[in-house]
């Protein structure tokens, strides 16, 4: 690269010459997408999350044995932004091929509430392929907060409504929703401290500059187990397997409080049906691999049965949850943004 | 102490004013709340009143007792070139695609230079659309259409 | 003795071909992407980090390690030879080195990044080893007040980054934390100065604003004439630190670790302080600060150990807790959880040769990146003889590229734009560029810290004074202000009338 004299110039602009050629021959033959050959190229999958995030995570345990089942390669991509919503956008506008799928969680359905001028309708302008996983929620406090029970905790937060805090990983994160609920399910409103993820939130609660948060195992199961956090409840119906001692709510005493965090496919509205009918059934598969089966517990949760990751069940969930969360969130007074 | 005037300095001195005053008329579209429960306007408020500050007192010392500094001449010709490279970029590389956005970008960018012959910036443009093709496309396999939705047929 | 044994579990996992390999891989490859102009550190990792998800936990991780260690040392090559930091604390390594290079002395100024971070990493390697579950706990003392203090004490600090104008430095570190309150209020959801732009909800990349005022704004500088510039850059002192170099570069490497060891362990925000504090000691104790930001090579050793070894300690709450100390270390997250590891405080019993392993190979790495990269410093050094014509489209073209790649965004690509023209026309009026870098990135830290530290306390003020470690930061940032402004009006005074000859 040191001296390029007039001879390597030349050479550069010969195969500057053939790459632009050879490229536009390439690309031609790809161009066309969808229909009965699907799929013919590589598929995309969009998480509109940070790479090594959970959602993430998830993403990439059922992407490799849906890609045996599709027989094509596909690509994790991640278009972060917005509390999911850049990315979400992203997929609402891309062509209807079945090139490019969208895995998002529990936001999808919040989103209409939270954001004044989204862009797209999550209704409207999807076709959902099937729901993948639920993750449990603990509630957990810093190791030296006095209540020792889900019960304590209730007398104590409604005691002290005014001197509790209550952190999240920010507006719209999967902590605020649930801290949402818990409130509701109380009738107290606390003080919310924000953090920008939930890594510097957890950090507070181990260091005791916060009292309490709600957050999913993902991310405080290691905590728990090491004790450096309390732990008080699981929000599901069933315990995890992970941490069997953990009650769940309706056991320790607060049903009101039930919550996970649901994740689902989606591809652009206009998609033919038998893409997306071939996209679930490889979802399906993908969900009975013992090893995505395996990796999942490891993470505190487990596929959604075959019947929900389904179009009809995604479509149905997302329906109910859009409207369980915007009244929530309009109850609570959440500004639009 | 002599009077010493410097553009720079009233120049700069502006710039921060005006930039201070826009982030303060735009703050205050938001909720300012409280110095005890601060709303999202506060803290860009407080800052961009003490921008707007500072830049007045550069203003002042521009005119009193300014540093010398040769602004020079504006290379206007680069400034547009540049400045054009860049938006073509942002505007075209989904929809032409990457080889024909990094190609005219390439090729605005070396126009910037006034030395530069016609015939030696499409050599430096097809050079640098090849080398970004293999480091960006087959070396990180950067995930965008070596030609776009414009220029397929 | 239980330290030895675990040292040499580490060093037998760290040294099985298979691990030493990946972190050659890790360190090679950090380093190539992370030199390419518009592509910092964190989207190095972002980018390099599925690569690593097909391979064993324990390789991964030490693959991963190495893929950040060779990206930092790749984007402080860029940042001194064309003056394209990719993050803020090359923005400061830049101030002397690219200096250095203008003068014809990239050789030594490479060298002695080289050499400051390989003392820095071997230095923070071992505090790690012994002193990790300690200082992790002591950095749990620090709360959002003491947060918000550390930030103050450090902006204090940092206007030793400016030569000329102390009024300039301080406008462009306020106009750098207005910049950084762009986009997503994390306190309430408010979208702040967005236009409506969804893709600026999360804030201006820090990459597009530093590409802007430092790479754009120089390649403009250097279109006014570019007789001087051709000339200038073909003229190569010589390749290594002669021995007065070696001489002065020995204290700071070691003000720098010491400096950078501590402030790394802090999870809040204390890395980004490293390379800044230390810069401003190094000009605070120099015998002649005048030839800072004038090419003194202490200028760039210092920090570049205190961020190395800001980095390397960075991890310790990550290993001993389970808590990411800034984006990159949430990467690494992430990556434990892909390769089916908990994250927690029972890493380091329940996996024991992964942690040690981890800590020995980031010596390994370290060590590998000097022996890597003193050689190839001739290669880096000759790239700067490519024609001027040739080099600045390239510059341009790769920055577009990189700072679109990374979430695909064109507004990353028009910031680029807007900030090379603010930046060409502030550094033409005398305003330097990295002050408004240092506020950029510890502007949202200070709001963010303040308003949390308020809310918690329930609007409580006093907080910052009552809890003791803020108080005395604060104590700190008070004498700090005063050394800072003493003698500059005391200098003044003679350089009043020295000009008046």
């Amino acid at each position: 690269m040191t001296n390029l004299r007039k001879p390597a110039v030349r050479l550069f602009a010969a195969v500057a010459a053939v790459s632009l050629v050879a490229a536009c021959a390439e690309d031609g033959d790809t161009a066309s997408g969808g229909g009965a050959d699907y799929p013919d190229q590589n598929i995309t999958f969009v998480v509109p999350f940070s790479a090594g995030g959970p959602t993430d995570t998830v993403t990439r345990l059922i992407a490799e044995p849906m890609s045996e089942e599709l027989g094509a390669q596909i690509v994790v991509q991640n278009v972060e932004g917005a509390g999911g919503t850049v990315g979400s956008g992203e997929v609402a506008g891309a062509d209807p091929d079945g090139y490019t799928v969208l895995m998002h969680h529990i936001g999808m359905s919040t989103a209409p509430a939270l954001y004044a001028d989204l862009g797209f309708d999550p209704m409207a302008d999807f076709e959902m392929i099937g729901l993948v996983t639920e993750v449990p929620m603990t509630i957990v406090a810093r190791a030296d907060f006095e209540p020792e029970t889900l019960e304590d905790l209730i007398d104590h937060v409604s005691e002290n409504a005014d001197s509790v805090t209550l952190a999240n990983a920010g507006i719209g994160a999967a902590s605020h929703l649930c801290g949402l609920l818990f409130q509701d399910a109380l009738g107290v409103s606390l003080q919310e401290v924000p953090y920008e993820g939930t890594g510097p939130a957890l950090t507070d609660l181990v260091g005791g500059q916060v009292d309490f948060m709600c957050d999913q195992t993902t991310n405080t199961s290691g905590q728990i187990s090491a004790g450096e956090v309390k732990a008080y409840a699981v929000t599901t119906p069933e315990r995890v397997e992970s941490l069997p001692e953990l009650p769940t709510t309706a056991e320790a005493g607060l049903p009101e409080l039930e919550v996970a965090v649901w994740h689902g496919l989606y591809v652009p509205a206009g998609t033919p049906d038998e893409v997306v009918q071939q996209l679930s059934d490889a979802l399906v598969v993908a969900l009975a691999d013992q090893g995505v089966i395996d990796q999942l517990a490891d993470l505190g949760t487990a596929p959604v049965p075959a019947e929900d990751a389904t179009p009809e069940a995604h479509r149905a969930k997302l329906e109910e949850q859009i409207e369980t969360w915007g009244e929530i969130i309009a109850d609570a007074g959440v500004e639009q943004s | 102490m002599e009077n010493r005037r410097s553009l720079p300095d009233v120049l700069s001195g502006a710039i921060f004013a005006g930039i201070g005053l826009a982030f303060v008329v735009a703050s205050l579209g938001y909720d300012v709340g409280t110095l005890l429960r601060m709303g999202p306007a506060y803290f860009p408020l407080v800052i961009g009143g003490l921008l707007v500050v500072l830049g007045l007192a550069i203003v002042v010392k521009g005119l009193v007792a300014g540093e010398a500094i040769a602004f020079g001449a504006i290379p206007w010709r680069s400034v547009v070139m540049v400045v054009a490279a860049l938006v073509f970029f942002g505007l075209t590389v989904r929809r032409a695609g990457f080889v024909p956005a990094v190609f005219v970008t390439a090729l605005l960018t070396a126009l910037a230079s006034y030395r530069i012959k016609p015939v030696t910036a499409v050599v430096v443009a097809a050079g640098l659309t090849v080398l970004s093709v293999l480091v960006f496309i087959v070396g990180l396999q950067l995930r965008l259409p070596l030609l776009g939705p414009w220029l397929t047929f | 003795m239980d330290l030895l044994d675990n040292l040499a579990l580490g060093l037998e996992t760290a040294f099985q071909f298979e691990n030493l390999l990946y972190c050659l891989l890790g360190v090679v490859l950090g380093t190539a992407v992370g030199v390419l102009p518009g592509i910092g550190p964190t989207a190095t990792i972002a980018m390099l980090l599925p690569i690593t998800f097909s391979l064993e936990p324990v390789a991964a991780l030490i693959m991963l390690a190495g893929i950040y260690y060779g990206a930092q040392y790749g984007g402080s090559t860029t940042a001194i030879l064309i003056n394209l930091p990719g993050e803020s604390s090359a923005a400061v390594t830049a101030i002397d080195g690219h200096e250095m290079a203008r003068q014809g002395r990239a050789g030594p100024a490479l060298a002695a990044a080289a050499l400051g971070s390989f003392v820095a990493g071997t230095v923070a390697t071992v505090v790690l080893a012994v002193f990790a579950p300690p200082l992790a706990r002591a950095a749990l003392q620090f709360g959002p007040a003491e947060y918000f203090s550390l930030v103050v004490l450090g902006l204090i600090a940092s206007i030793a980054l400016a030569r000329g104008s102390t009024l300039k430095a301080l406008a462009m570190i306020a106009l750098g934390v207005l910049l950084g309150t762009v986009g997503q209020d994390i306190y309430t959801g408010t979208p702040r100065f967005t236009f409506g732009a969804r893709e600026l909800y999360g804030g201006l990349d820090f990459v597009s604003v530093a590409v802007g005022v430092f790479g754009v704004a120089e390649i403009l500088r250097n279109l006014e004439n570019e007789k001087t510039r051709t000339a200038m850059v073909r003229r190569i002192a010589n390749l290594w630190p002669s021995r007065e170099d070696l001489r002065r570069i020995v204290a700071p490497v070691l003000r720098g670790t010491g400096l950078g060891s501590l402030l790394g362990v802090l999870p809040g925000g204390g890395h980004v302080l490293a390379s800044f504090a230390s810069y401003a000691v190094e000009k605070r104790v120099a015998r002649e600060p005048e030839r800072f930001g004038h090419g003194a090579i202490e200028g760039v050793a210092g920090p570049e150990s205190a961020n190395n070894a800001a980095a390397q300690t960075s991890f310790i709450p990550l290993l001993t807790l389970g808590l990411p100390a800034h984006p990159v270390m949430a990467l690494m997250i992430g990556a434990f959880i892909v390769q089916g590891i908990t994250p927690g405080p029972n890493v380091i019993n329940e996996q024991p040769a992964l942690f040690w392993g981890l800590i020995a190979s980031m010596w390994i790495g370290n060590l590998l990146l000097v022996m890597l990269n003193l050689p190839l410093i001739g290669l880096w050094v000759r790239m700067l003889q490519i024609p001027y014509q040739w080099l600045f489209p390239a510059i341009v073209v790769f920055a577009a590229i990189g700072t679109f790649s990374l979430d695909l965004n064109a507004f990353d690509v028009y910031a680029v734009a807007v900030f090379g023209v603010l930046g060409y026309v502030l550094i033409k009026c005398g305003c330097e560029p990295a002050p408004l870098l240092l506020g950029f990135v510890l502007g949202p830290l200070l709001e963010e810290h303040l308003r949390r530290a308020l809310i918690i306390s329930r609007g409580d003020a006093t907080v910052f004074l009552t809890r003791p470690i803020s108080a005395t930061l604060l104590a700190l940032a008070v004498v700090a202000l005063v050394v800072a402004v003493l003698p500059t009006i005391r200098r003044k005074r003679e350089e009043v009338f020295v000009e008046d000859d």
